[in-house]
């Protein structure tokens, strides 16, 4: 496997331009779609089959060095995580893991069953009414076997979603993390960056200016397919109670006639 | 048909055999399909974005004279291959059907508006540039001294530039305006 590649997307840098939403929609022939009008300058709420890349905008009172209202942008992506909840779900074996790291989905093997819909814990993968198949960001599958960054990494005019070696991001994204501790960010920290933290460590990681549920995001995500076994030992434990209550149900009726 | 036990077990051992082993189908070339890249073949040309003065660098690719990409040119000294949301959806000039191609014109008086070809609209706004000019065009003026000088000036035309336009345009704008004699000669930024 070659080094693995990921994303590093520093939310204090982003300004809320949204050309990587605008880039990846046009690198991918992603249709228009209806706004939401959310009240925000966020459009749309999720990710949709269109929307791959969303920039979140949110209000967050006490965040600010100085304590007052700050203005949190994050531009929210498909995390490509090392341990991914799509593709252990994925019956088909549409989803699989590149030589690089990155998670996709064959669109001709995809069968539309959506599991890895339900599996997602980000809320990530989207289904494609029109084609009948789960979509997500594919980390621009194409460019990067081609020498190209992604399209949204390549569009952005701040740097904020920066492109490269995972080892190598995450060395630069935990000296900002110190950079901005010494400017009065004291809630600064990584999400995902940790290769030995939840999901195996996230291939799109993020620098977050406040705590993770802040900016929408699960503290400690979890995937539904681990509550497999202990769901399964319940299920079958009910199913013997209620097997034993009935035939006792049963015993005390017959019981009662004969008395 | 009548399917003995014998044919039900054959059977559907043969299928759940077959189940088996499709998972072990190979991908590979399907999983190659997914990073053929849609630029590789097309031809680059180096652009100016045509929307704000700055003028940042972009590549158009073109396929079978199409465009299938416009994205930011890394070689722009100022912008290293970056676009706005603006510029990165460039390519919408070229090929969202949702552009109007024809011109809407109401004319004086008219409660409706009605489509014209662009051509017509061309012709239009030439005609009336030259007929205005004809017309309102003061060639010779009094000065406070009461001689006649050559003024060549135009007072009936306005125009308005705009901060979307860059260098070279704003030079051609200025020319055009100059030769026609036009002396309101503003800007949008200056409004």
């Amino acid at each position: 496997m070659a080094r693995t590649l990921a994303m590093f997307t520093d939310t204090s840098l982003c300004i809320g331009c949204r050309a990587c939403q605008v880039a990846c929609k046009q690198w991918n022939e992603l249709g228009p779609e209806v706004p939401d009008w959310t009240g925000s300058y966020q459009n749309h709420t999720h990710f949709t089959d269109k929307t791959f890349r969303l920039v979140r905008f949110f209000e967050a009172p006490g965040a600010a060095p100085n304590g007052d209202l700050a203005w949190l942008l994050m531009s929210d992506v498909c995390k490509h995580c090392a341990d991914a909840g799509c593709l252990n779900a994925c019956p088909t074996g549409a989803i699989y893991r590149t030589e690089h790291g990155t998670v996709n989905i064959n669109q001709d093997v995809c069968n539309g069953c959506r599991y890895c819909v339900s599996a997602c814990p980000f809320g990530v993968v989207s289904f494609n009414e029109q084609t009948g198949t789960a979509t997500k960001c594919t980390f621009c599958n194409d460019r990067i076997h081609n020498g190209l960054g992604p399209a949204c990494a390549k569009a952005c005019p701040t740097e904020s979603i920066q492109f490269g070696f995972r080892d190598d991001l995450v060395v630069k994204a935990q000296k900002r993390v110190e950079t901005l501790k010494g400017m009065g960010f004291k809630e600064a920290q990584l999400y995902g960056a940790d290769s030995k933290g939840f999901l195996g460590g996230l291939n799109a990681f993020f620098l977050l200016l406040g705590k993770p549920e802040t900016y929408g995001l699960p503290v400690n995500p979890k995937l539904p397919q681990k509550n497999i076994f202990v769901d399964s030992l319940l299920s079958i434990g009910s199913a013997v109670l209620v097997g034993v209550g009935a035939l006792m149900a049963f015993r005390s009726r017959g019981d009662g006639k004969e008395g | 048909m009548s399917l003995s036990r014998r044919d039900f077990l054959k059977f559907g051992t043969a299928s759940a055999a077959g189940v088996a082993a499709g998972t072990g189908v190979d991908w590979t070339p399907v999983e190659a399909a997914t990073t053929a890249l849609k630029i590789k073949e097309a031809k680059a040309v180096a652009s100016v974005c045509p929307y704000c003065a700055v003028g940042c660098g972009q590549l158009i690719f073109a396929k079978d004279g199409k465009i299938i990409d416009i994205e930011g040119h890394p070689d722009t000294p100022h912008t290293l291959g970056r676009l706005c949301p603006k510029g990165a959806a460039t390519i919408q000039l070229s090929n969202n059907p949702l552009r109007p191609t024809k011109a809407l014109y109401r004319a004086p008086g008219a409660e409706k508006w009605e489509e014209k070809p662009l051509e017509w609209m061309y012709e239009q706004i030439a005609k009336r540039y030259y007929d205005t000019r004809e017309k309102y065009f003061i060639e010779k003026e009094k000065n406070k001294d009461g001689q006649e000088v050559v003024v060549n000036r135009l007072e009936a035309i306005g125009s308005l530039g705009s901060a979307c336009i860059d260098n070279e345009e704003c030079y051609l704008l200025s020319k055009l305006n100059r030769t026609l004699g036009i002396v309101y000669h503003e800007h949008q930024a200056r409004v």
